[in-house]
C-alpha cells in the first residue's frame, strides 16, 4: 500500500472516481476507434484476409459510390429530427407547466414504448402501413394516396419511422429544460407589459434551447446511422448509410470501406455537431450537457 | 441470440410457434438486419494476410472407429427435426452439440476465417454450408476429406447430385438440403396465373414484386430468362442480368430485395409476386393455402447447403457417422417432412408416399422428373467474379 499524506489523498480522490468511466471510454471506444482507423485503411478481400496498406482510396471510392446514401441519412434525420421538435415542444410545453398532477404519468406514457423492442415496435409500423391496411384505405378515401398508391416503402414511412422511434429523445431533454424556468420570469415580463406571445419568444423559448439542442443531437445523432427503419419500412431507394455499413460489415465483409464509411459518418456528424452548437451559442452546448 | 434476424425474432415473440410452423428460415441474415457487428469486426481486426492454400487437401481420409464422444454439429436455424438428433445420441452413444448459428453464410465465414487461415480448429465437426461457400472453403483447403467408408449411405445421395464442379467427386461434402428457387405468388392479387420469369418484369405488378438479395439467386434466374445457361455463365453475362434488375429496380418495379423475409409481406399482401424459395412456401402454404409456387417455364436456380468437415476437426468419425445416418432413407425421410426443401437422399420419397401420401405428391418437396430437368445448380466462379458479382448486385440493392 501507498502512503500518501491526507492531503495527497484528497487531492487523489476525484481522479479516482474517473478511473472507472475513463477505463470503460478506453477499452470500448478508444481502442476499438483506432482499431477501426486501421482496418479503414487496410487492403485485400474477403476471402484471403486484409492488410494494413495505407490505402487511403477506400475512402474516395466510399465517398463516390455511396454519397447517395450519405446526404439521403443526412435528409431523413434532419427532417424527422424537425418532425419530432414540432411534435414534441407542444407536448412537453404542456407537462411542464398545465399537466398538474397528472405530470409524471405523461411522461410515463413518453417512456412506456421503449418497454418493448425497437425492433417489434418498428415491425408494427409494417403492420399499420400495410397496403391493405386501414390506415392506406383512409388515406385513400381522403385521396392523400392514390388509388395505386402506397404509404409502406416510401420516404414517408421511413422517416415517419424514425421520428416515431426517436421522439422521446426529444420530448425528455426538452421537458427537463421547459420545466427547470422560474415562473416568475414569465410573470415578471408579463408585468412589464409583454404579450403571452412576446413572454414566449423572448423568456419560454431562450431558456429553453439547452433542451432543444440536447434533444436535437440526441435525436439526429441515433437517426443518421439508423438502419432499421430503412430496412423494414422501406426498399432500396430509401436505404441509408447505416445500411451499407451493415452489409458491409456482416454481408459482404469488406471491413474496409465499412470501417471508412462509419469514420466519415463519424466525422459528418462532428463537423454538423459544431455549426449547430456555433448557431445556438457554444454557452448551451455546456448548458445542454448540464441538462 | 445475437445474430438472429428480425422477423425471426419477432416472430419467436409474437407466437412463439416457430416449430409448428415448419417453415425454414433461410438466408436470415440475407434479409440484411443484423444487430451487431462485433464478431464480424473482431474479425478485422487480425489483418494477417491470408495465403491462398497452395497445398490441395488429401482428397481422401480414413478415420479409425472410436467412441462418438462429445461433437458439435452447426446448422441454419429450423434446419432439422431434432427427434432424429436424439435418436442419434441414443443408438451411437456419445452427444451431440448441435448449434443453429449459421444465420448466412458469409457472416459465418466472417466468424471462423481466422482460425481457418491459421491453420486451427473451428470447434465444429460438421457445418452446413450453401454451394458457393463450400467451394470456397474446398478451394482453400479448410476441410477435411470424407473417408467414404464411414459412410456406405452415402450412394443413396441423388444421381444429379452426386458431381458438383466444385467437388467433382463429393471428396470433402455431402448435401444436407436443396432448394429450389422459383416464383411465389398469390393469385388473388395478380388476377392470373404466372408460370414465367417474365412476370417479374410485368408493369402490372409494378412495386409489389420482391428479388432475392443474392445474386446467385436472382442473377441466376434472371439469366435463365435470357437463355443463359446459369450453371455455367460467365461474368459477363452475369452483369448483364444485374443490369437488367437494376432497371427495374430503378423503374420502382422492384419493391425490395430480401432474404426469405418476403414471406411476412407476401402473406399481408404488400408484395404480389416473390422470388421465392421452394421450402419457405411449402411451409407457409400450411397457413395460406392461397399461396402458390411455381417452377417457371425457364427453369430454376437449385442451391444445395453441403455438410462438411472442417480441417483439424476434433471428431471426424462421428461427423461421418451422422452423415451416414441422415443418408438412412428412413431418416431422411423424417427430415425431409419436417423441413419440407428437396432432400438429396434416394428412398426418402418412396417411404413418404407410405406414411404420408399427400406430402408426397406435393412437388414443392418431391417434383417431377420434368421439373427436375429444369433446375439449374449455381455457377461455380473464381473468387475474382465471385467479387464483382456480389458487389454489383450489393450497388444494385443499394446496400
Amino acid at each position: 500500500m501507498l502512503r500518501l499524506s491526507l492531503r495527497r489523498r484528497r487531492q487523489l480522490l476525484p481522479y479516482l472516481f474517473l478511473v472507472p468511466g475513463l477505463l470503460w471510454l478506453i477499452i470500448f471506444f478508444l481502442i476499438p476507434l483506432l482499431n477501426q482507423a486501421y482496418v479503414s485503411l487496410q487492403s485485400g478481400d474477403s476471402e484471403l484476409g486484409y492488410s494494413f496498406t495505407w490505402n487511403f482510396s477506400t475512402y474516395s471510392d466510399a465517398i463516390s459510390n455511396y454519397h447517395e446514401q450519405f446526404l439521403r441519412s443526412l435528409r431523413f434525420a434532419g427532417i424527422a429530427t424537425i418532425i419530432d421538435l414540432i411534435i414534441a415542444f407542444p407536448l412537453a410545453y404542456f407537462i411542464a407547466f398545465k399537466a398538474g398532477r397528472w405530470r409524471n404519468f405523461m411522461l410515463l406514457l413518453i417512456v412506456l414504448p421503449f418497454f418493448t423492442s425497437y425492433l417489434v415496435r418498428t415491425v408494427s409500423w409494417q403492420l399499420i402501413l400495410s397496403d391493405n391496411g386501414w390506415v392506406v384505405s383512409r388515406f385513400r378515401d381522403v385521396g392523400l394516396v392514390s388509388e395505386n398508391g402506397r404509404l409502406l416503402a416510401t420516404d414517408t414511412a421511413v422517416i415517419a419511422g424514425i421520428a416515431y422511434n426517436f421522439l422521446p429523445f426529444m420530448a425528455l431533454p426538452l421537458y427537463v429544460s421547459l420545466e427547470k424556468i422560474d415562473r416568475r420570469l414569465i410573470e415578471a415580463a408579463t408585468d412589464l407589459y409583454a404579450s403571452r406571445v412576446t413572454a414566449f419568444r423572448k423568456v419560454t423559448l431562450p431558456l429553453a434551447l439547452p433542451g432543444i439542442f440536447a434533444g436535437s443531437l440526441l435525436t439526429f445523432i441515433p437517426a443518421v446511422g439508423d438502419f432499421i427503419n430503412a430496412a423494414l419500412l422501406g426498399t432500396p431507394n430509401q436505404f441509408m448509410i447505416g445500411n451499407v455499413i451493415q452489409s458491409k460489415f456482416l454481408n459482404i465483409l469488406d471491413y474496409p470501406a465499412a470501417a471508412a464509411l462509419s469514420f466519415m459518418l463519424m466525422g459528418v456528424i462532428l463537423v454538423g455537431i459544431a455549426i449547430y452548437a456555433r448557431l445556438l451559442g457554444t454557452r448551451s452546448l455546456t448548458e445542454a450537457a448540464a441538462a | 441470440m445475437p445474430n438472429e434476424d428480425i422477423d425471426g425474432i419477432v416472430e419467436r415473440m409474437l407466437d412463439g410457434s416457430e416449430h409448428s410452423r415448419r417453415q425454414f428460415i433461410r438466408h436470415l441474415a440475407a434479409a440484411g438486419l443484423l444487430v451487431g457487428p462485433g464478431s464480424a469486426f473482431l474479425a478485422a481486426c487480425g489483418g494477417v494476410k491470408g495465403e491462398k492454400a497452395s497445398t490441395q487437401v488429401s482428397t481422401t481420409a480414413t478415420h479409425a472407429k472410436t467412441s462418438i464422444g462429445n461433437w458439435t454439429f452447426s446448422n441454419w436455424p429450423l434446419y432439422i427435426d431434432k427427434s432424429v438428433l436424439k435418436s442419434f445420441d441414443k443408438k451411437f452413444g456419445g452427444h451431440v452439440k448441435y448449434v443453429e448459428d449459421i444465420n448466412d453464410n458469409f457472416e459465418f465465414f466472417g466468424k471462423v476465417r481466422q482460425q481457418l487461415q491459421a491453420d486451427k480448429p473451428i470447434g465444429r465437426d460438421i457445418v452446413v454450408l450453401t454451394d458457393y461457400m463450400a467451394a470456397r472453403w474446398v478451394r482453400d483447403g479448410y476441410v477435411t476429406a470424407i473417408d467414404k467408408n464411414n459412410v456406405p449411405n452415402a450412394k443413396n445421395l441423388v444421381p444429379e447430385l452426386a458431381n458438383i464442379q466444385y467437388d467433382p467427386k463429393r471428396n470433402f461434402t455431402l448435401p444436407w438440403q436443396s432448394g429450389a428457387i422459383g416464383i411465389g405468388y398469390d393469385p388473388r392479387k395478380t388476377g392470373r396465373k404466372l408460370n414465367s420469369i417474365q412476370d417479374f418484369f410485368d408493369p402490372k405488378f409494378k412495386g409489389r414484386v420482391s428479388f432475392l438479395q443474392e445474386p446467385y439467386d436472382s442473377a441466376g434466374m434472371v439469366m435463365l430468362l435470357q437463355g443463359v445457361d446459369a450453371t455455367h455463365a460467365n461474368i459477363d453475362q452475369i452483369n448483364k442480368a444485374i443490369d437488367k434488375i437494376e432497371q427495374a429496380q430503378k423503374a420502382g418495379q422492384i419493391r425490395r430485395f430480401t432474404g426469405n423475409d418476403y414471406t411476412t409481406d407476401l402473406t399481408k399482401g404488400n408484395l404480389w409476386v416473390a422470388m421465392a424459395y421452394s421450402g419457405d412456401i411449402a411451409g407457409l402454404q400450411a397457413d395460406n393455402p392461397n399461396l402458390e409456387f411455381v417452377y417457371p417455364k425457364e427453369g430454376s436456380m437449385i442451391f444445395t447447403d453441403n455438410m462438411m468437415i472442417p480441417a483439424k476437426a476434433a471428431h471426424p468419425y462421428a461427423a461421418e457417422t451422422m452423415m451416414n445416418y441422415v443418408y438412412d432413407p428412413k431418416v431422411a425421410a423424417k427430415l425431409a417432412a419436417y423441413i419440407y426443401y428437396l432432400s438429396p437422399v434416394q428412398g426418402a420419397e418412396e417411404i413418404i408416399q407410405k406414411t404420408d401420401p399427400k406430402l408426397a405428391a406435393n412437388p414443392l418437396l418431391f417434383p417431377t422428373e420434368e421439373i427436375r430437368k429444369g433446375f439449374h445448380p449455381y455457377p461455380t466462379l473464381s473468387p475474382a467474379d465471385e467479387r464483382e458479382m456480389e458487389e454489383r448486385m450489393a450497388q444494385v440493392t443499394g446496400a
